[in-house]
């Protein structure tokens, strides 16, 4: 059964190049992408919003078309697959024709050709001379700016100019670049991948945190040595920014400052400045401490990181033990409620060398828990300087750059579609019924036509001036009245190709 | 007999060019006085407010013109427009200075940039096309735009990190422009159906469903016993009531839902008549569907004068949260434009109704506007294209992907489709007249959703417009 085969093959690839078929195809495409804005998509929504959105059986139904994700489903990607199919389908079909259309263009136009072409001219000739009309008219189209080729039949001469007949191909440059873009788009899907990399100043890391919470390895680390927020006047930010360096094996590739909309790029890799914020560490505490007795009661500052003791005098020394962001007493214990720096405590421990105690010192005071009161020196909290963090988002995209030269090649493809006109001339002497040689002018053009005729009728004026001064040479002053005869400029109909 | 009706009316009547100038004198001087007592005159809100004063006086001359056709009537129009523009060039030029950065970063910059490229457009259309009714469309239009940026908060704000990027001009200079073809063209492709002879009752349907659809919209908001559910706004701040992240506070204004709902009976009656009329092969009843449309525009108005007062001042009850909250027109733009635009699409149709005449006398033939038609989306489509991919790069350094099925990149990749599909069908099938028409009609809608259907209805990433 080869033939039914072969059949079935034919109709399949008729059915895929047409332009209904395309249409059907964009519509759905339409139809299924603006589901995926009504519906609640999974990757963007909370799950507890989905279940109070919809009822179980309809978010199992929804889960189960895919509608909740419409965009990452396999049927949606082999329905682009599918519209990609299409285009190429078309193009390739249509593409041999016009290729022709482009390769051999058509010099020497017949007399069914020059019947049927609407906009043309005729100019009687003086002398009934075609060389001289000829040449009037090559001198006309050089001067208008288009280089005019002779067409040697056997029993004719004849010319042809043109201009822009690369625009013909122009919308195979369009569909090419629609193509290099959902190459891209599928290789991004295939191969790309996005994470988040949390670092805090001084820390470096190359594991990679993906959405579904696995780790990634990546073969560099990347280390933060610093990060910060500027605010406007108001207090709104005004920018986020990191400075980040690029290690591998050890060494220091490049450094470089991100901010928002500027990212670090290294082989391939893209980090942004997704998110900033204080991590709820303790980073440093300035206190005033002033001695509870004495004579001597002059203050002096310290600034304690976690954990390190700093010396007050040859016998006392004081060591930050314990930071809570987020404080409740309970029981007489002291418990964090939260991460967030909302109601923070910090415990100091305050030694004495000579007499070996030691005395807990709780800022703020928490009684029933602090031994504040017992304490050689009185604590004043200056400032608290909580741990900085800043959030990367780390994503690979090796299609990108297809993408990327789609969208230039679209461009330029829509710039040559629509202002990019090809147009044709092509000159003819003729002999009319009378006997009289004619010059015949006929022009055409793929788009933009009203604009055209303007440019034909500055064609035929110019030739018509190229001859006047030949005329003028021959002093015939009957001959001036046939250059004044009225040109004929008809146009037929305007529908169609 | 519309024809007779022409020539009743000789083209004379320079009392409307009178009225209209001694309107604007007042104003202006009203105006003056103002700046006498405030002491700066170059101002950012005097000078929109001069531009709405000019505005204002071109569209009731452009009006004056689409129903009587008087022809001194347009050279004055575009003269005011032509001053408008430069008090608008004026606004936009000090908000820039302002701000430091384009006007681009708020519903009210944005605003401040499509009236101004709106203007511009009527100019250019009626000068190098010689569409001259054109204004009569754009210029209420206009003048909607400027009213409303007065109830938007126009503060200049910071620009929050994402939006300090050249892209972001890049690309939103590039949707206005294109958003701005796009109307055109839908303009244009109305103005081809009525030179193509498209039957007045037809265009009843067409603006009636309209209507009917904005009413439904806006009943959506209609809550128990006859409430109508707005936005909270905290007029200290001036800015929307959050509960949470992303989830507003809204207030229910008691009563106005009744309104909204019998309004939404009123403009469903036209649309009934006219089906039934369809049905029953029934002529008669379009005349009354026609009267029907009269009465609607009315409780329109009616519902826009309640919706007013009632949401500028009082205090409303909220089904979230406890106590009284205060809302006010700011909170609600979308509404209020929707309800403006319903009595606006009324009121084109009656013009069509009572002057279709010279209507048709007025604008070029049908074949003209049908290329004209074209041409707009050819240059509508290749500024889409771009728009779509300067956002795609801005979003590649902003967000770390060039695409994020964000609703907003959707909804402009189904519009940039459908103007792929008229081109396609218009090039390779020969797509003319009423069909490619309908097409430019459907781009336009789908722009519109994008615009604001999408700000409005759809959560997503482009929080900012």
């Amino acid at each position: 059964m080869p033939m039914s085969l072969r059949s079935a093959w034919r109709n399949l690839w008729q059915t895929l190049s047409s332009i209904k078929t395309g249409v059907v195809l964009i519509i759905l495409v339409v139809i299924f992408s603006a589901a995926g804005t009504v519906i609640l998509q999974r990757p963007m929504t909370d799950p507890d919003d989905l279940q109070r959105a919809y009822s179980p059986a309809m978010l199992r139904f929804l889960d189960f078309t895919g509608l909740t994700d419409v965009f990452h489903t396999r049927w949606f990607v082999a329905l682009l697959i599918l519209v990609s199919c299409s285009i190429i389908a078309a193009s390739v079909q249509r593409f041999p024709n016009a290729w022709r259309f482009y390769a051999r263009p058509y010099k020497s136009p017949d007399e069914n050709f020059r019947k049927a072409l609407p906009t043309h001219a005729q100019i009687p000739l003086a002398n009934n001379d075609e060389a001289q009309g000829l040449s009037a008219a090559e001198r006309a189209f050089r001067k208008l700016g288009l280089k005019s080729e002779h067409i040697v039949r056997t029993d004719s001469f004849s010319l042809f100019a043109e201009r822009n007949r690369i625009s013909e191909m122009a919308v195979y440059m369009v569909h090419a670049s629609l193509l290099l873009i959902f190459l891209g788009f599928i290789v991004d899907s295939l191969y790309g991948w996005r994470g988040f990399l949390m670092l805090s100043p001084g820390t470096a890391s190359n594991q990679v945190e993906m959405k579904n919470g696995s780790l990634r390895t990546i073969p560099f680390s990347i280390r933060c040595d610093a990060t910060g927020e500027d605010t406007y006047a108001d207090g709104t930010p005004k920018r986020w920014w990191s400075k980040l360096a690029v290690v591998e094996g050890g060494r220091e590739i490049s450094r470089k400052e991100i901010v928002v909309n500027d990212p670090l790029v290294y082989q391939g890799l893209r980090f942004y400045q997704a998110s900033w914020g204080r991590t709820g560490k303790l980073d440093r505490l300035i206190v005033n401490a002033t001695p509870a007795s004495g004579a001597n009661r002059s203050t002096q500052e310290i600034s304690l990181a976690m954990n390190q003791t700093v010396a007050l005098d040859a016998d006392t020394s004081v060591q930050l033990a314990d930071f809570i962001p987020d404080f409740v007493v309970q029981d007489g214990r002291v418990y964090a409620r939260s991460k967030d720096v909302a109601n923070p405590a910090v415990h100091l421990i305050v030694t004495s060398k000579k007499t070996n105690t030691s005395v807990n010192v709780w800022l703020p005071n928490i009684p029933g828990v602090d031994e504040n009161a017992s304490s050689p020196y009185i604590f004043d909290p200056k400032d608290l300087k909580t741990g900085l963090y800043t959030g990367l988002q780390v994503s690979h995209e090796p299609g990108q750059f297809a993408v990327w030269a789609g969208v230039v090649l679209m461009a330029i493809g829509l710039t040559f579609v629509f202002y990019v006109v090809h147009m044709r001339f092509w000159v003819v002497p003729v002999v009319d019924a009378n006997g009289r040689t004619l010059l015949w002018v006929g022009g055409t053009a793929n788009r933009n036509r009203d604009a055209f005729e303007h440019k034909f009728k500055t064609v035929v004026e110019e030739i018509q001036m190229e001859l006047k001064p030949e005329l003028v040479a021959c002093a015939q002053p009957k001959v001036t009245s046939i250059t004044a005869a009225k040109i004929k400029i008809s146009r037929t109909t305007i529908a169609g190709k | 007999m519309a024809r007779a009706n022409v020539e009743q009316q000789p083209a004379t009547g320079n009392t409307l060019i009178v009225m209209v100038g001694l309107g604007m004198a007042f104003l202006l001087f009203m105006a003056f006085l103002n700046v006498i007592k405030s002491g700066s005159l170059l101002s950012e809100a005097n000078l929109l407010y001069a531009a709405l004063i000019f505005y204002a006086g071109a569209g009731s001359l452009y009006l004056g013109f689409g129903v009587t056709g008087t022809d001194s009537y347009i050279k004055f129009a575009s003269l005011m427009t032509w001053a408008g523009l430069l008090a608008n060039t004026g606004a936009v030029a000090h908000r820039w200075y302002e701000a430091g950065h384009p006007p681009f970063a708020s519903i009210y910059e944005m605003l401040l940039s499509f009236v101004w490229t709106l203007a511009a457009l009527t100019l250019i259309a009626e000068k190098r096309y010689g569409v001259k009714v054109i204004g009569t469309v754009t210029m209420p239009v206009a003048i909607v735009g400027v009213i409303l940026m007065q109830l938007l908060p126009s503060e200049v704000r910071p620009l929050v990190p994402a939006l300090q990027s050249t892209w972001l001009h890049v690309h939103v200079t590039l949707a206005m422009l294109a958003y701005a073809a796009c109307a055109l063209s839908f303009a244009l492709a109305m103005m081809f159906l009525i030179q193509d002879n498209m039957k007045t009752e037809t265009f009843l349907a067409a603006t009636s469903i309209f209507t009917v659809g904005i009413y439904a919209a806006v009943l959506m908001r209609f809550e128990k016993w006859g409430g109508l559910s707005v936005v909270a706004w905290d007029a200290q701040n001036k800015a929307e009531v959050f509960i949470s992240r992303g989830v507003r506070l809204f207030v229910t204004i008691p009563d106005l839902g009744w309104l909204m709902l019998l309004v939404f009976a009123a403009v469903l009656a036209p649309l009934v008549l006219y089906v039934v009329s369809r049905v029953k092969k029934n002529e008669s009843l379009l005349a009354i569907a026609d009267r029907a449309v009269f009465i609607s525009i009315l409780l329109q108005t009616l519902a826009l004068v309640f919706f007013l007062l009632r949401v500028r001042n009082g205090q409303y009850p909220s089904l979230d949260a406890e106590g009284l909250y205060a809302t006010s027109l700011a909170a609600s733009p979308f509404i209020l434009s929707a309800l403006v635009g319903g009595i606006f699409a009324n009121l084109l149709y009656l013009l069509l109704l009572w002057r279709r005449a010279d209507l048709e006398r007025l604008l070029p033939d049908a074949d003209a506007l049908d290329r004209i038609t074209y041409k707009t989306i050819c240059i509508a489509f290749p500024l889409l294209t771009l728009m779509i991919a300067a956002g795609a790069y801005w979003a590649n350094r902003a967000w770390g992907s060039y695409w994020n099925w964000d609703p907003k990149e959707t909804w402009a990749a189904i519009t940039w489709l459908v103007y792929a599909g008229y081109l396609h069908m218009r090039i390779t099938r020969g797509w003319r007249g009423r069909r490619a028409a309908y097409f430019a009609i459907l781009g336009f809608a789908v722009v519109m959703f994008t615009f604001f259907g999408v700000t409005y209805l759809l959560p997503g990433l482009h929080a900012y417009a």
